[in-house]
């Protein structure tokens, strides 16, 4: 009888375990699932846009809205930024192809031209609609969440369908994109529409009252079209943006999206109205580096397009996003490291890599960071160089940097084919420690890592 | 137009202010001694002076040079630093085919303007990025250290 009702005691014991695991599972699925959508940080009433009596925050800028449904498309599709993912390097805009390497496969962009086999040529206004808006094709599969259609589904009717017109201007281009090598479950599409009935909010943009006319047109700006969050909010458990640290930073393509929140140390708070609009427009501020990567690209494709006042607005809404701090990340260091190369780091310290940076960095970064030739090739103030990962300063050196900016060309030589993996590391390092606040000690294997991530 | 300041003369050119200074020096306003190498900053044969230091002329943008004095392998034997490494480069015999000696000359005469008496680590640091596809590098040393040691 004492042996049973022992037993029965245990079986109790092992249920009541089992049913606690289960609750603070359910708890933890429900905490992700439930987390806040990209602008409900900002407090205030939202009403529909139909019922606000503020000035449009969505469409174009008031220059362009007696132009063409076309123009107004280019627009929109530059701040939207199509291209940029629908763009093989060197290839036909929009004609899609290119490559997404995730740990659970390749994802590739679609052809957006107008081609009717391989393109959207064959969509109609609502197949267009549902794609932007909610994920799904034209033939009914569901798209993967690369699409940013949680960010797009806030886009109106009208101008989504002015992107589109513009899209059917181009000239149609017959480019299928290789098939996504996604492993299994993540090859099953039809999984996506629990993504979608979780994770998507499938609405239109609704301005906050509570919130000046021009805050409006940013959020609009960042996140029904720039879709910011894409790269700079951490992503949940089930690959879904977690508000809860909206723009408080994530690594995306090998690259990393700094934080972007107000925190004063990591994010932008420290930064002037002024730095702020320079970087966002031109992908550079004096003191603050130059964009590079995905982020360049960003700015040439999309952001420098946009019209002053779109700018400002952008601004204006990222100002209010609440300070998250990223514990790795130091204050970045505003002084120039000593003109003297004997100086400013231990003779011991990565002594290839303090060679390497002679005979190719230092004739155009040079010893002290402040480059003689252009502000825009300067390190100090830089976040990579104060990034003691090192992630971004290695995948710079990878793949250099092409942009062409309205100032003009910037260029640095890409350094991934002429040094192996362990000499981009002890380059990387002996810069953070020469310009940045805190020294870094990325590995050979790190680099390699982020060669392959950082590869189309 | 540019207004640019070259060897104390100013001259003008009228180029796009995205032109690379290179470009300006050699084929606009004729002066042919600096030459092309690479034309991505890494062999160091279009090396100039800017405000007294080093620049790569093949990435410096002519917009961006503004009031900063140029100096160039035409007006470098003026400055005494330049003068004594032009004499020490005779002296050590240090050309073989001659392609990268522009950019070598005004790497090492903004290193000795700056660092009068430099040690080897100095040398490298100053000369690491200048390239000679023949090898003279012993005598390109040599060359420094006797034009640091000559009055």
């Amino acid at each position: 009888m004492k042996g049973l009702s022992q037993r029965g005691a245990v079986a109790r014991y092992v249920v009541i375990a089992i049913a606690v695991i289960v609750v603070v599972a359910v708890i933890g699925v429900l905490w992700i699932v439930l987390g806040p959508g990209p602008m409900d940080f900002a407090g205030g009433k939202t009403v529909a846009l139909a019922g606000y009596h503020g000035p449009d925050p969505t469409g174009v800028p008031p220059a362009l809205v007696q132009a063409s449904v076309v123009e107004r498309g280019e627009y929109l599709s530059h701040a939207a930024d199509c291209q940029s993912c629908h763009t093989v390097q060197d290839g036909v805009p929009f004609a899609g192809g290119r490559a997404f390497v995730l740990p659970i496969g390749t994802l590739y962009s679609t052809n957006i031209t107008p081609d009717k086999q391989t393109g959207i040529g064959a969509y109609s206004d609502a197949d267009f609609l549902r794609a932007v808006h909610r994920g799904i094709r034209r033939d009914g599969a569901r798209l993967y969440p690369g699409m940013p259609y949680d960010a797009y589904t806030y886009m109106t009717d009208a101008d989504a369908l002015a992107i589109k017109a513009y899209l059917f201007s181009l000239a149609p281009v017959s480019a299928s994109a290789p098939s996504n090598t996604l492993v299994f479950p993540f090859n099953q599409r039809w999984l996506l529409s629990a993504w979608f009935l979780l994770f998507s909010p499938d609405r239109r943009f609704e301005p906050n009252t509570g919130h000046s006319p021009q805050w409006n047109r940013g959020a609009y700006l960042a996140e029904a079209l720039g879709h910011c969050g894409e790269c700079h909010t951490p992503r949940n458990l089930f690959e879904a943006l977690n508000n809860r640290r909206k723009f408080a930073g994530e690594v995306q393509s090998g690259w990393r999206a700094y934080n972007v929140t107000t925190d004063s140390g990591s994010g932008i708070g420290g930064w002037t109205d002024d730095e702020l609009t320079r970087y966002i427009w031109a992908g550079h501020a004096d003191g603050r580096g130059t964009a590079s990567g995905p982020m360049g690209e960003a700015v040439d494709l999309s952001l420098a397009h946009l019209a002053p006042d779109d700018v400002a607005a952008i601004v204006t809404y990222e100002r209010t996003v609440p300070a998250i701090a990223t514990p790795d990340l130091p204050a970045v260091k505003a002084t120039p490291a000593p003109a003297s190369h004997k100086q400013g780091v231990p003779e011991a310290f990565e002594p290839r890599g303090k060679q390497i940076f002679e005979g190719a960095c230092v004739s155009c970064h040079d010893w002290t960071g402040v480059s003689p030739l252009t502000s825009w090739a300067t390190l100090i103030g830089a976040r990579a160089v104060n990034d003691p990962t090192a992630t971004n300063v290695a995948q710079i050196v990878i793949a250099g940097t092409v942009r062409l900016t309205p100032h003009g060309p910037v260029f640095m030589p890409a350094f991934g084919a002429a040094y192996s993996d362990l000499e981009i590391a002890t380059v990387a390092n002996y810069v953070i420690a020469r310009f940045g606040s805190k020294p870094s000690a990325i590995s050979a294997e790190k680099v390699a890592k982020l060669r392959k991530q950082g590869a189309e | 137009m540019t207004r640019l300041q070259i060897n104390g003369e100013v001259r003008n050119a009228d180029v796009p202010a995205d032109m690379p200074l290179l470009w300006v020096l050699r084929d606009v306003l004729g002066l042919t001694g600096t030459k092309f190498g690479c034309g991505i900053g890494q062999c160091g044969a279009c090396t100039v002076h800017l405000g007294g230091k080093p620049a790569r002329s093949c990435l410096l943008p002519v917009g961006l040079i503004g009031e900063r004095e140029v100096t160039t392998i035409e007006g470098v034997g003026a400055t005494l630093a330049g003068a004594k490494v032009q004499k020490a480069w005779l002296g050590v015999e240090v050309i073989q085919c001659g392609y990268c000696q522009s950019g070598q000359i005004m790497s090492a005469a903004a290193l000795l303007a700056g660092t009068p008496n430099p040690d080897d680590s100095d040398i490298d640091a100053a000369m690491a990025g200048n390239l000679c596809r023949c090898g003279t590098y012993l005598r390109i040393r040599d060359a420094i250290k006797r034009a640091a040691a000559s009055r």
